[in-house]
């Protein structure tokens, strides 16, 4: 575990620049289906900043902010806007915070559901978690929450399987999965690239209904 | 049937016509490889000397000859040449039986456990072969003779008893990585004593596959082998056997070791392992109907680890493992007729640790009996029931019955079927352990303490509070099954044939299942405010294993055996199964990385566990000749290594490591029937994975000189 939480310093953190695009994977389909019907976005490679670099190791620090998403926006958001209801998610290492309670002034809350993302069609309205300084909405820890952490491989990897519903800032419903926490989703990740990349698949409602089709 | 033996009968059993029962119960062990009817003689199976045609379980024996002619040096050498067998690596090389880790297998040296199995794994290297008669290897629990370990088995190392006249010999072998190894063995027997002595070193430079690595994959090691066996006749029905092993191993290593700062380090480690035992037996033939022996065994084993800085040599760290086992044992064999033979024993356990994790010395205190009842009411058919109690001081006792039986339908069919319970008690760490990762913070407590300790923590504040209701974030479910943490069990049936259509032929096979439950795991029962987890243990898993397993031996004329032995092997986890059938386990593809469902046939089973392992030998005996020879391929199919997809079973392609065939080839010719060359070639397909099988080096030569000393 030592050599976990020094990865996730060195590697979290080693690329200094943040990409990010939002695409859609579902152009050819969206383009047939009726205008109502909800696109299935990915965000690729959400990751925070780097801290300051250790003058003695020349090896990055912790970040100093968490990475800030707005899922009705399909962008990210800077940290100066941290303190409004404009972003939905914000990641740092493996842990996720919803905007909500402890984490934000929003109405942010989420479940952690075992299922697959298309089967998913209806957000539920009620039992949604909030963030609290010692437990978060969505839980961290190997299995406990959205992935597992292999001890001998030392590799992160997000449980397939595992839907985070999500309760907004603004209140609306979206449903997420994380599909990769490496830079650039590697398709067998080895532990040695950098770490704390998040690309997730998620389905935004903004009308404030629970569908999710 | 089964009358107590009062004082008053035995007695007068005392005072009955002595008749030497053991002296009618000899038979000559059979050390041919050759010849298939002859009355070969085990022990394990039933704790009494019996024929290994008769005995109702499934028996391998590899005799001395085998062994010779194998080139074998150490006991992982023989016993990963087996059909059934498979050596793996887990802290240490161990054998897997019937899909069964190596730590359900107990392993024995004439009948007593050889202890030091600090991470489950007892180290077969530790055991040199050079003054052994034979190696029994009984599959299927043995727990209703042997008590806890014999789960998937029992391996027995039979040393050499001292046999008439003075002899010796002398054996010097060298090979590829400086592989040096030179012993003797020394041999006397006059009127009423014998004694036997063994003495062995065995050293190499180690090697290493993966240079990148900055570390040697088997640093160079250094070890002796004392072992002695003394035995005099105190009058013509008792006999007094002492005993004596001891055993160290040296070895040294450099690796380099991250600081704080973000540099690496070099580190020197010098490790010593050593082990001892004292053997102490009497044996009494009261009557030609009743046999006594008491037995008292102490063994104890030491591992001590250094660690300091190479270039100042600093401490860096160091730790350290004592293990002391003493048990004294009684048993009763009373032949109630030729065919019914009654056996009862009781013994008493006492156990020791201490060591660098451990908050003081542990003592573990058990008491067991057994009883056997070995009737043959038919001609051609054989029944063995028996059944044991273990007790002790930190788990629920233990029944342990077991019945077998066996029927000679024709000359040239047997067939056998056996039904068993077997037991693995929670070892040391799983009691005992407390330890926290100075640099992590995560802590684990062995069941003993864990409640205890866990209070402590949340006097000292170091247990998170849940801000909702104020209470410590303990789980008190998980709590309580740590507390009540009992041994791990299997039950299992073993059934088979043994089929004889010529002379020259021989086909045996026993189909295998094991239902194991209470598989002890890590379970996080409370969490700190450091944001890690405190852990226990605690009984969740169940698990199967099932198989077949089949040999054939056939005699290709006067000097040559052919055998050939195959595996087929199921091994899986209930827990999972269930999980797939509920449609709870995923899969995302890697490349499209969308999600499935996954069903029952993805799933791979267990890991370190292959569907086919199978071998193929040759040897070749023509003693008038002086000349041996052994051709022996040895096939294990492909086994699942780790999760890579995240979903923790095994299911992906890129979690198996591939197949892979062994070739080993030995030729030896004596001399003037005393001196014996030996020249031989281990994996000469010169096979290795450096990344998965630690165990294999490259190809290996060597050349040895025997000298037989004294009388033939």
């Amino acid at each position: 575990m030592t050599q976990l939480f020094s990865r996730f310093t060195l590697m979290a953190l080693a690329g200094p620049t943040l990409l990010f695009n939002a695409c859609s994977k579902d152009d050819n389909d969206n383009e047939v289906k009726p205008a109502e019907a909800l696109k299935t976005e990915t965000a690729s490679n959400l990751a925070p900043a780097p801290g300051t670099t250790n003058p003695t190791t020349g090896q990055p620090g912790t970040p100093r902010h968490y990475a800030f998403y707005s899922l009705a926006n399909k962008s990210t958001v800077a940290y100066t806007d941290s303190a409004t209801t404009k972003w939905d998610l914000a990641v740092r290492g493996t842990t996720i915070l919803v905007n909500g309670s402890s984490s934000g002034p929003g109405q942010g809350g989420a479940i952690v559901k075992e299922g697959l993302f298309s089967e998913v069609t209806t957000a539920p309205t009620t039992d949604y978690k909030q963030d609290t300084p010692t437990a978060k909405a969505i839980p961290t820890g190997s299995g406990n929450g959205w992935y597992n952490y292999n001890s001998t491989t030392h590799v992160v990897a997000p449980i397939a399987g595992r839907v985070l519903l999500i309760r907004t800032a603004t209140g609306k419903y979206a449903k997420v999965e994380i599909v990769s926490y490496y830079k650039d989703a590697p398709a067998t990740p080895v532990g040695t690239e950098p770490s704390g990349y998040y690309t997730f698949r998620y389905v935004y409602q903004p009308d404030g209904s629970t569908n999710l089709k | 049937m089964h009358r107590s033996l009062t004082p008053t009968f035995l007695l007068a059993l005392l005072l009955a016509p002595a008749v030497s029962w053991a002296q009618q119960q000899k038979a000559p062990a059979d050390t041919s490889t050759r010849h298939l009817r002859l009355r070969e003689v085990v022990i394990t199976a039933t704790r009494t000397e019996k024929a290994l045609t008769e005995v109702p379980i499934p028996v391998t024996v590899v005799s001395r000859q085998q062994i010779k002619t194998m080139g074998a040096l150490r006991l992982s050498d023989v016993l990963g040449e087996q059909t059934g067998l498979n050596v793996v690596a887990d802290h240490g090389r161990g054998i897997q039986m019937q899909g069964l880790n190596p730590e359900y297998t107990l392993i024995l040296v004439d009948g007593e456990p050889l202890i030091g199995r600090t991470a489950g794994t007892l180290e077969l290297s530790r055991v040199a072969v050079g003054n052994i008669e034979r190696v029994e290897v009984v599959k299927g629990p043995a727990s209703a003779l042997w008590g806890s370990e014999a789960l998937a088995g029992v391996v027995n190392i039979i040393t050499q008893k001292p046999q008439p006249g003075t002899r010796g010999e002398v054996r010097l072998r060298y090979g590829t990585n400086r592989t040096a190894d030179v012993g003797g063995t020394f041999n006397l027997k006059q009127n009423r004593l014998g004694i036997t002595v063994f003495g062995n070193r065995y050293s190499s430079a180690g090697y290493t596959l993966q240079p990148a690595s900055g570390q040697a994959t088997v640093p160079p090691f250094a070890s002796y082998t004392g072992q002695s066996r003394l035995s005099y006749q105190l009058d013509d029905k008792t006999t007094l056997s002492i005993s004596g092993r001891y055993f160290i191993e040296n070895q040294r290593s450099e690796l380099p070791i991250s600081t704080e700062g973000g540099q690496t380090a070099p580190v020197r480690l010098k490790s010593r392992q050593q082990d001892f035992s004292l053997n102490p037996t009497l044996t009494r033939c009261f009557s030609d109907k009743l046999f006594g022996t008491l037995r008292f065994y102490h063994a104890g084993y030491r591992t001590q680890e250094n660690y300091t800085y190479t270039t100042d040599g600093a401490y860096y760290d160091a730790s350290y493992f004592h293990q002391t086992f003493t048990r004294p044992e009684a048993q009763l064999d009373w032949r109630l007729h030729p065919k019914h033979t009654l056996t009862a024993g009781a013994g008493y356990l006492l156990e020791s640790v201490e060591a660098t994790r451990y908050d003081q010395r542990q003592q573990m205190r058990s008491a067991y009996g057994y009883l056997q009842d070995d009737w043959a009411p038919l001609p051609g058919l054989n029944l063995v029931a028996g059944v044991r109690y273990d007790g002790h001081n930190q788990y629920r006792g233990q029944l342990s019955p077991k019945l077998s039986g066996r029927y000679q339908v024709r000359p040239w069919l047997a067939v056998r079927a056996s039904a068993g319970r077997g037991f693995r008690a929670p070892d040391f760490r799983q009691l005992y352990l407390n330890f926290s990762n100075p640099a992590v913070g995560y802590s684990v407590f062995g069941t003993h303490q864990v409640q205890e300790k866990v209070a402590q923590l949340v006097t000292q504040g170091q247990i998170a509070v849940d801000p909702a209701t104020g209470q410590p974030l303990i789980n008190a479910a998980l709590l309580e099954q740590a507390s009540s943490l009992t041994a791990e069990s299997s039950r299992a049936y073993n059934a088979g044939f043994q089929l004889d259509p010529t002379s020259k032929l021989r086909l045996t096979a026993n189909f295998f299942h094991n239902d194991l439950h209470d598989l002890i795991e890590t379970a996080a029962v409370a969490q700190k405010t450091n944001g890690q987890s405190v852990y226990s243990y605690r009984n969740v898993s169940r698990a199967y294993t099932q198989g077949v397993e089949a040999d054939a031996r056939y005699l290709l004329g006067q000097y040559l055996t052919l055998s050939a032995g195959y595996q087929y092997l199921i091994a899986k986890d209930r827990t999972v199964l269930a999980q797939l059938k509920a449609g709870s386990i995923y899969r995302r593809d890697p490349q499209t990385l969308e999600t499935i469902r996954l069903r029952e046939a993805d799933y791979g089973g267990l890991y370190n566990r292959s569907r086919h392992t199978a071998n193929v030998k040759l040897f070749y005996e023509n003693q008038a000749a002086g000349w041996s020879g052994s051709v022996r391929g040895v096939y294990r199919g492909r086994y699942g290594f780790q999760d890579r997809n995240g979903n923790l079973i095994l299911d992906a392609a890129n979690e198996y490591v591939p197949g892979y065939w062994l070739l080993n080839v030995a030729a030896a010719k004596t001399f003037r029937q005393r001196y014996t060359l030996q020249a031989g070639l281990d994996n000469a397909l010169n096979y290795t994975n450096p990344a998965y099988l630690s165990t294999v080096p490259g190809r290996l030569y060597y050349a040895s000189v025997a000298v037989a000393l004294g009388q033939k």
